[in-house]
């Protein structure tokens, strides 16, 4: 019996998922359950030989469903300096929401064409998939409008606590996460191909990440660019323990070589050159 | 046995309908789902096993000797009338799981199609579910 008290409490706050998941219920309960969902796919990527350009159909389903995970969780975690009182309004909880609606649906629109054998992105064969796509593109918008919208609460923050660097390395990288990612991610959907030349098969790439090594590859762009919410910020926290607390300049330099260096990557496909 | 077959959609049916109405009948949606519709059917379970085991070939052992059992349409009947009483016993489990939880009943709604349909797959989504919430947990 005296075994039972030293089991851990069930309600243990395991890598602080209680204090995400209490700032933001919605981003925090879906990011987890998108982690929780990436067995699955790989399971299903291990007994299904069908192939999608060349790789497994559960690739694509698997990597979104990390890549939306961090994105929720990142926001989950960023919550805690967005001011609570702009958390409780109602408007702001129609539109957490409707980024949790958003990111489940791109999820069962992908992975449900990968259980169907088919494409889902730039899909022109089947009404269907053809119909869903412009809104699918819509609601990734929506859901990456999200990081704008921190930017600009965290901005407005007065309480946030936050060394200025740190701050303004939050607001910069959240800031620019839509607009860089609108760029990349809204020439390759008009281009209706994430490759510039190449063979059309995916499977001359980058292990795990999945970049093509014979063509060029928008994604590439796009990933620098949606990761800007990550690359600035962890830039800022290096720049307070090497300069100090208010040293702002240097969180503006590394913004700007940030951004150059996504607009390199952007160019750099467009040219149809691999990224390496 | 085709007779057979379709009568035993009828209490999985009125079974999967309670729980759909289960906000409004929460506790009757219980006794039907929970209780009398997967105990009927676990009676027709019961029947065809006793009357059909021992007269069909095959058994557990290899997916052959499985494949083997299931060509005798009584047990083949039997395993359908399992998946429709274990299935929707699960259903009922989530709901009222799912009820304590304080889990919106708009995120079981679409749970319950999926367990019906594949049984197994919704009870892993509510699973999943309960883990991200961290409401996980099992009592002794």
């Amino acid at each position: 019996m005296s075994a039972s008290l030293t089991l851990p409490k069930p309600n243990q706050d395991w890598f602080g998922l209680n204090k995400l998941r209490q700032d933001e219920p919605g981003f925090a309960t879906t990011g987890i359950l998108l982690a929780l969902t990436v067995p699955l796919f790989l399971a299903a990527a291990s007994l299904d030989d069908r192939l999608h350009l060349g790789i497994n159909i559960w690739d694509k389903p698997a990597k979104f469903a990390v890549a939306l995970s961090i994105y929720l969780l990142t926001l989950a975690f960023f919550a805690r300096y967005v001011p609570e009182t702009f958390r409780q309004k109602t408007s702001y909880k129609i539109f957490s929401g409707s980024v949790v609606f958003a990111v489940i649906s791109e999820m069962v629109w992908i992975s449900g064409a990968a259980a169907f054998g088919t494409s889902s992105h730039f899909n022109t064969e089947i009404p269907l998939l053809a119909a869903i796509y412009p809104m699918m593109g819509a609601f990734a918008t929506l859901l990456t409008s999200a990081s704008a919208v921190y930017a600009w609460q965290i901005h407005r923050n007065k309480n946030s606590a936050l060394p200025p660097v740190i701050k303004t390395a939050l607001v910069a990288g959240l800031g620019l996460t839509l607009p860089l990612t609108l760029m990349t991610a809204g020439t390759m959907s008009g281009m209706n191909s994430h490759a510039v030349g190449g063979t059309g098969l995916d499977s001359n790439s980058i292990a795990l990440i999945g970049w093509l090594r014979d063509a060029g590859d928008l994604r590439v762009g796009h990933f620098f660019a949606t990761h800007a919410l990550h690359g600035i910020p962890l830039a800022g926290i290096a720049s307070y323990f090497i300069f100090g607390a208010t040293r702002i300049w240097s969180v503006v330099v590394f913004t700007a070589l940030y951004s150059a260096f996504v607009i390199f990557t952007f160019v750099q496909a467009l040219n149809g050159q691999p990224f390496i | 046995m085709e007779d057979l077959f379709s009568l035993s959609g009828i209490p999985a049916l009125i079974g999967w309908t309670a729980l759909l109405a289960s906000p409004f009948i929460p506790r009757l949606s219980q006794w039907i789902a929970g209780v009398i519709s997967p105990a009927l059917l676990s009676l027709a379970y019961a029947a065809l096993v006793l009357g059909y085991w021992s007269r069909a070939s095959g058994g557990f052992g290899s997916l052959a000797d499985v494949q083997l059992l299931f060509q005798s349409p009584q047990i083949l009947l039997a395993g359908w009338v399992h998946y429709l009483a274990f299935d929707l016993f699960i259903g009922a489990w989530i709901v009222r799981t799912a009820r304590a939880e304080s889990l919106h009943f708009g995120f079981v709604l679409p749970l319950l199609p999926l367990t019906f349909l594949f049984g197994p797959a919704g009870f892993l989504a509510f699973t999943l579910i309960r883990a991200a919430r961290g409401t996980l947990q099992v009592s002794r």
